[in-house]
């Protein structure tokens, strides 16, 4: 068993040497043009530069409070128009398909309607990543509002909960499992879309920042953002997965 | 029990009357249609026990929730307290103890307790009181940090049945509350329930199938018919509460538990019957 | 049991089935209704028309526009050939890294955390690297395409139940029959999952590497239609997209259902007599 994996982490640190080590010999031999792919050295010469010329944190800060932003009403709406079909079965049967149907369509299509509507600042990105963020959460919810134990509720309400009551009570704390799945896709759509439509059409942000390297010519300071971007989306895919085994490892001992 | 004193005509009423109820389910003269009910009338008085007993889908349980108003029945009315019920609950009159145990699992068990209160507008300073005090009853005190899935099926089914007593109504439903319980489990738990009766003077109705169970916790007993349920005849137990166990070893005991098996088992095989020949049995009804 | 009562209900009555499907229809045409009157009577038409003015600029310019339906009919090949090579590459990867406990166990993470790169960051440099043409659009769409089918055909490789395997192994199979007669229909319902996955994301890669490529193709009329406030024609073309996405889902979605094994309909089952199914509803 523990040599087993120990085979793993050789081959994983042999998957992850080989690539680093292709991407030294391939730009120092001159293989790759360095407008495809820059020397290693000269990526993080060009991160330390936008660093010490303060050129880093504007577009980060941006990019974060649109995420955060489409992401607060994404879940809002998504939770709340869970809560709402699933308060008829009729409706949920009813609406469901239609919620499901128009999220296997790329919203990214509608992209250019919300340049129209609201213009080309962060209001369009805001407004594009929380319809897109609200898909998932609101089939999250939908699925785990929509099938509580009767039990409970019939509970709840030979004992006078109100609704509001019976929605804190009751129905959040069960169906929580299963939102908190479609929430954690929910983020990760809406960090995704926000930085594609910055990329797409837009006058600041990390997306935006991208793109202008790419126009400009300037290689080295795109893959500086991208390699950011990676790192922080990989980071925080680790970091959720973690509290998320740490969670189920904690709801299977009691 | 404040909440009842409050109207002067209650007292003198019987907490509970139904009259007439009739139950179909399902749209009348299609293939699915059930007559559950059939014009069943009751009282049960102010701090009385009653015990619905009959065959297994006789509407004993259908009946407990028209009275719980959970389900309005196709005819007939009840009134609580002399205020009709209308299919919609009544939390500051009547509490539930339901089969299953429907304690929150995301909740300890002390938590429990407090939403319950919480839902029925009791005062804050009361909770942790008042549900101690209900624990303490039960035997349960020393659990109520715990999680549900942390005690016993057993165990969980005693809070849950201390939950329905906290709460102040004069009135607690139970629907078979003892049945996915052992033998041994249930004995205890109707003791302490014989207990917690004369304490408290709630008056009860209670669902079972356990003719022990009836003999031993009832002032009243009410038997009745297979489908469509109505009542074949009501027998009284005449035993002051509490019950020590020794009322089990009385030859009076045995003497009605066999009255109400001769009485049942007529209604059993029909009910049997009927299982397997549904369609004669339905021409017959 | 008074004989009126016994009397079937007469008047309206729907099966519940339909009632949910006309209602969801209902939904749909009053979204389109308030749509229609919202652009009529109440919107600035440099931002929305009503449903009417969008489906005459269905027929024409969009539909009737040699260079847009020429960028539509290239958009559909890029799709299919960027669906095409996921599958085909998208298997491959996922059964040789299956097949194996080692690989399985080393490399699978490594492709779960490629999966969870969000690929839009390399938008500019994939059209860097391939240029403004088809290329870009279909490696894009490969490259979003390519993680699902492979994770779901590692999972759907390792769902095989030790049990049948074990009694394929009982029962003298060769290795080539276990493979044929158990693994693989044991695979096919995650493999679809994949595979209905990778569709989404294929045509979500295809799609935002046509809208950021403004200079031809899609991006360009959309960025035309965008900028001079004209929002007729960008709502059709939008509509004539969404289409071929629903389209192609459903392409999925048929042939998931004809190729699974065991979710085809079942054949039809004779009554035996005198099991009469009214009364066993008691």
């Amino acid at each position: 068993m523990k040599s087993e994996n120990a085979a793993q982490r050789i081959i994983q640190f042999a998957f992850i040497a080989l690539a680093g080590g292709a991407w030294y010999w391939a730009t120092a031999a001159g293989k790759i043009s360095p407008l495809f792919l820059p020397r290693p050295e000269s990526v993080w010469n060009a991160f330390n530069r936008l660093l010490t010329l303060g050129q880093f944190w504007p577009p980060v800060r941006i990019t974060l409070l649109t995420i955060a932003q489409a992401y607060a009403i994404a879940a809002l709406c998504g939770i709340l128009a869970g809560y709402l079909v699933t308060r008829s079965k009729f409706a949920t049967e009813a609406v469901e398909p239609i919620i499901a149907g128009l999220f296997t369509i790329p919203i990214t299509l509608f992209f250019p309607m919300f340049i129209l509507f609201f213009g080309i600042g962060t209001g369009s990105k805001i407004a594009y990543g929380a319809v897109y963020g609200f898909f998932p959460i609101a089939l999250s919810a939908i699925a785990g509002l929509g099938h509580v134990d009767e039990r409970y509720l019939r509970a709840a309400q030979t004992m006078g909960a109100s609704r509001l009551e019976t929605f804190r009570h009751v129905l959040l704390p069960y169906a929580f499992p299963v939102i908190l799945t479609g929430l954690r896709i929910g983020f990760f759509i809406c960090f995704a879309s926000v930085l594609g439509g910055e990329t797409l059409s837009s006058v600041s942000g990390v997306g935006r920042n991208i793109a202008l390297a790419a126009e400009l010519m300037e290689p080295a300071r795109m893959y500086a953002w991208i390699a950011f971007v990676i790192l922080t989306a990989v980071s925080l895919n680790m970091l959720v997965t973690a509290l998320e085994n740490h969670a189920a490892r904690r709801a299977g001992r009691s | 029990m404040t909440d009842v004193s409050q109207s002067p005509s209650a007292a003198a009423a019987p907490a509970i009357t139904i009259r007439g109820v009739t139950q179909r389910f399902g749209d009348a003269g299609s293939s699915q249609s059930v007559l559950a009910l059939d014009n069943v009338s009751l009282e049960v008085a102010r701090g009385e026990f009653v015990c619905l007993l009959g065959p297994s889908g006789c509407g004993k349980s259908t009946l407990l929730n028209i009275v719980g108003g959970l389900i309005r029945p196709s005819q007939g009315e009840v009134t609580v307290s002399g205020r009709r019920v209308d299919g919609a609950p009544r939390p500051d009159e009547i509490a539930f103890v339901f089969q299953e145990s429907t304690l929150f699992p995301w909740y300890t068990v002390i938590e429990n307790f407090r939403i319950a209160l919480k839902f029925q507008r009791v005062p804050k300073a009361e909770w942790d009181d008042r549900a101690m005090a209900a624990l303490r009853a039960v035997g349960m005190a020393g659990f109520s940090g715990h999680y549900p899935n942390q005690l016993s099926v057993g165990m969980r089914q005693r809070v849950n049945m201390a939950r329905g007593i906290c709460v102040k109504t004069g009135i607690l439903l139970m629907d078979e509350p003892f049945a996915a319980l052992d033998e041994q489990t249930r004995m205890v738990l109707g003791e302490d329930l014989s207990i917690l009766l004369a304490e408290t003077g709630k008056t009860i109705v209670f669902v079972t199938h356990s003719l022990a169970e009836a003999v031993f916790l009832s002032d009243r007993i009410v038997v009745m018919t297979a489908r469509p349920g109505s009542i074949k005849t009501i027998i009284d137990v005449g035993e002051p509460h509490p019950r020590s166990p020794d009322f089990m070893l009385e030859p009076r005991f045995g003497e009605l538990r066999n009255e109400l098996y001769a009485l049942l088992r007529d209604e059993i095989r029909k009910t049997m019957a009927s299982q397997r020949d549904p369609a004669a049995a339905r021409g017959g009804a | 049991m008074s004989a009126a009562a016994d009397a079937p209900k007469s008047g309206f009555a729907m099966p519940r089935a339909r009632a949910v499907k006309l209602t969801r229809w209902a939904i749909i045409a009053g979204a389109a209704l308030f749509l229609e009157i919202y652009g009529r009577f109440f919107a600035d038409p440099a931002f929305m028309q009503p449903v009417s003015a969008v489906l005459k600029a269905l027929i024409h310019p969009i539909l009737s526009d040699p260079r847009i339906l020429q960028a539509l009919g290239l958009t559909i090949f890029e799709i299919g050939a960027a669906y095409g090579l996921s599958i085909v590459f998208g298997s491959l990867i996922g059964v040789a890294i299956g097949s194996a406990n080692l690989p399985r166990k080393s490399l699978y993470p490594v492709i779960l955390l490629l999966y969870a790169i969000p690929q839009v960051s390399l938008m500019p440099l994939v059209v860097l690297i391939f240029g403004l043409g088809p290329a870009a659009k279909i490696f894009f769409g490969f490259s979003h395409g390519i993680f699902p089918i492979i994770v779901n055909t590692v999972s759907g490789m390792r769902n095989s139940n030790e049990l049948f395997l074990r009694a394929a192994g009982s029962m003298g199979a060769s290795r080539a029959q276990i493979i044929r007669h158990v693994l693989f229909p044991n695979m096919v319902p995650s493999f679809f999952v994949g595979l209905r996955l990778a569709m989404t994301l294929t045509l979500l890669g295809v799609i935002l590497a046509e809208l950021y490529v403004s200079t031809g193709g899609i991006g360009y009329f959309t960025r035309l239609y965008a900028e001079s406030y004209n929002p007729a024609p960008l709502f059709a073309l939008t509509g004539v997209l969404a289409a071929i996405a629903l389209a192609f889902n459903g392409l999925v979605r048929i042939a998931e259902r004809r190729l699974t094994p065991g979710l085809r309909a079942a054949p039809a089952v004779k009554t035996p007599k005198g099991n009469n199914p009214e009364g066993t509803a008691l």
